[in-house]
């Protein structure tokens, strides 16, 4: 650790370049070499599950709140998962089965919701 | 050149957590920054565990933040159902109209 | 080894999986089923709870001793107590819904857990697992924009005090090292100076912990959010929530920083004063029951706080005697606050109660035996619940926490004997709704306990006594 710090982030710089670089000679070549036939449709902009033009304030449906909160949790208790996948040689059948305790455990929520209707969009 | 030790972890948690708490008293406005400013409190805290944990030589700190983390998708979760529900009732969620109950 | 010593709890969290899954699975309405076998689980619980050896399991992270085992009975009690007033209530308001006893059942092992902490990390586990079903349970009544604001205060509140109780656990595992209890009490306990970054980060875990039992100056939640719930859930916030708050700040400042007891112990008496002031003058201009309570139970934290402030075993002792007569006390009068129910509609104005003495004489004089046991009159449990606090603080030397707290149970009497007056001067407003049996039940066994306890305290006294030696060791 005897660089200066500057240096030490010198492969990111690096790394910039390359990413700008590819990015400037994928939309200059397709600048360049492809056909430009713009229409309507084409140009509008696209957004999922919206109509694209209307009020930027418009509310949301609330259906779109209640599949983020039903992905944050099942989402990030996966967060559990990748210590307990690269441990798995040491921690034995304990280890093991206490994940597929936990696993059982979400699959219960599971269940709960898809049963509830939680799961259907309309 | 500047090294970066346990001290600046601490500052800059410290300020994220000051951020937080002051996000939660000051604001006026939305009941979402609210919930955002108790993520970044969090978020702080999970930072000073994290960086103990790296100066102790100490798994127990990164553990408990993998706890925090999940606990805080939990909490964000019932949180913004229940910001949902109240919006349905009253139709607005401006932090000041939040003062039916009082006296 | 681990498995059977955390029998209780597994138990609990398992019924809690099927139930939920018995509840979704039919296309019949389950509400009345699930609280039979919720109460059927929180009964098996119970058992094993009773029949629980000592030891530590889960690499250090869970204890089981006799202060953990009084405090689960009640915990248990409280709970099943509460879900059975829950009932009745529920399905008049037309909040009949199967999730409401699974979340209790869910709350009541989140609890266990914290009871149980030998770790900051399961503290915190135990209580992020109360506090989640409570920020539901108190936006219960969905379609009703009071309930709903309940719950958000009670969210928005609640998760503060949360982070604030996990930046001060932060910085007790920097500078202690450890999160376990028995090592930061080894850490704690030597002839070494405390760190500067220790007493930080335990002011913040007092800070968090008074949050939940809602002591002065952070009690500001717990007034709306009893006033906004369904009054069925205050029922349960009201006794076995409290009982584990204690259970939790009881436990942490005896077990782990019990060594530190001169860094907290003037910010727990100036806790304990406040409360008690502002529990008893806040309450008098009330004319909603609910928000009576609220108050009450501000000063009643006072008293605890008082006991736990003096820091001796004979003050925690008081602190054991007080919350199981205050659990009683506390369910009874919400047995009545449920019943207050007038032409199908619930009623919650103190005024509401007006000629119940005349129209209902058994509710009239449980009510009445309850406000008095809450003043603090002789013979009555709650006068020994003080009595048991308020001798330790004179015997260490607190003279001003003391004569506050006198001062304080006057004041209090004011607001409790008017609700009596109430029932008994006032003309009648109309007769209340007929009380379901489960109000009955719960009323008349916790009256007789309230009324007689003082014929015989020994076996709650020696409970106490054993519970505080495991606490202190």
């Amino acid at each position: 650790m005897t660089q200066p710090l500057l240096a030490q982030y010198f492969p990111i710089l690096v790394f910039l370049g390359i990413a700008g670089g590819i990015a400037l000679a994928m939309v200059g070549g397709s600048i360049l070499l492809a056909r430009q036939k713009p229409d309507a449709e084409k140009l509008s902009a696209y957004e999922c599950g919206f109509a694209p033009f209307d009020d930027t304030r418009r509310r949301f449906d609330v259906r779109f709140y209640l599949v983020a909160i039903l992905f944050i949790i099942f989402d990030l208790e996966v967060a559990f998962l990748f210590p307990w996948a690269v441990t798995l040689g040491d921690i034995g059948w304990l280890g093991f089965f206490s994940m597929m305790g936990f696993l059982f455990v979400l699959t219960v929520g599971f269940i709960y919701e898809w049963r509830k209707g939680a799961l259907d969009w309309e | 050149m500047l090294d970066i030790g346990l001290a600046h972890y601490l500052v800059v948690s410290a300020i994220l957590f000051v951020l937080g708490v002051f996000g939660i008293f000051m604001n006026r406005k939305n009941v979402i920054v609210i919930l955002m400013s108790v993520e970044l409190i969090l978020l702080s805290v999970n930072l000073n565990l994290v960086a103990f944990s790296a100066q102790l030589g100490d798994l127990t700190g990164q553990v408990f933040a993998m706890f925090i983390l999940t606990v805080a998708a939990a909490e964000a979760a019932i949180g913004l159902a229940i910001v949902v529900i109240y919006f349905r009732n009253r139709g607005s969620i401006e932090v000041e109209d939040i003062s039916t109950l009082k006296g | 080894m681990n498995w059977t010593l955390a029998l209780p709890e597994l138990v609990l969290a398992l019924s809690g999986l099927a139930i939920l899954v018995a509840g979704v699975l039919p296309r019949r309405d389950m509400t009345f089923p699930c609280t039979m076998m919720v109460l059927g689980a929180f009964l098996l619980s119970g058992a094993f709870v009773l029949t629980q050896p000592d030891g530590m399991g889960f690499g250090g992270q869970y204890i089981s001793d006799a202060f953990a085992r009084f405090m689960k009975v009640l915990v248990l009690a409280g709970a099943a107590l509460a879900l059975l007033l829950a009932l009745d209530w529920n399905r008049a308001e037309g909040l009949s819904r199967f999730e409401y006893p699974v979340l209790v059942l869910f709350a009541t092992l989140g609890m266990m857990v914290m009871i149980s902490a030998n770790d900051l990390m399961s503290l915190y586990l135990g209580l992020e697992l109360l506090s989640l079903p409570l920020y539901v349970m108190a936006a219960f009544h969905r379609d009703n924009a009071r309930s709903s604001e309940a719950g958000l205060k009670y969210f928005v509140l609640g998760a503060l005090s949360s982070g604030l109780m996990l930046y001060g656990m932060s910085l007790v595992y920097g500078f202690a090292g450890t999160t376990n209890f028995a090592q930061l009490a080894q850490v704690l306990g030597g002839t070494a100076p405390i760190s500067a970054g220790v007493v930080v980060g335990i002011v913040f875990i007092i800070t968090g912990l008074c949050f939940k039992v809602a002591a002065v100056p952070f009690h500001m939640w717990t007034p709306d959010v009893y006033e906004g719930a369904p009054t069925s859930v205050v029922a349960y916030f009201a006794t076995a929530t409290k009982v584990g708050a204690i259970a939790a700040i009881v436990r942490v400042l005896a077990g782990p920083f019990g060594g530190a007891v001169d860094q907290w112990q003037q910010v727990i008496v100036l806790a304990s004063i406040a409360s008690m002031i502002l529990g008893a003058f806040a309450a008098i201009g009330q004319t909603n029951i609910k928000r009576l309570m609220a108050y009450s139970w501000i000063s009643h934290t006072g008293f605890v706080l008082m006991g736990l402030a003096v820091g001796t075993e004979a003050g925690l002792r008081g602190v054991l005697i007080y919350t199981p007569i205050y659990l009683m006390m506390s369910l009874g009068a919400f047995s009545v606050l449920v019943a207050m129910r007038r032409n199908g509609h619930a009623v919650e104005n103190i005024q509401d109660l007006a000629g119940l003495g005349r129209t209902d004489p058994a509710m009239a004089l449980g009510m009445a035996i309850f406000m008095f046991a809450m003043a603090g009159i002789p013979p009555l449990s709650g006068f020994f619940a003080k009595l048991y606090v308020l001798l330790p603080a004179v015997e260490a030397g607190f003279w001003l926490m003391a004569v506050v707290a006198v001062l304080s149970s006057v004041v209090s009497a004011y607001y409790y004997l008017r609700v009596v007056k109430v029932m008994y001067f006032d003309a009648s407003t109309g007769a209340l709704d007929a009380r379901p049996s489960g109000v009955s039940f719960v009323l008349a066994g916790t009256g007789l306990f309230t009324m007689f306890f003082f014929l015989m305290p020994a076996p709650l006294l020696a409970a106490a006594r054993q519970a505080v030696a495991a606490l202190i060791g």
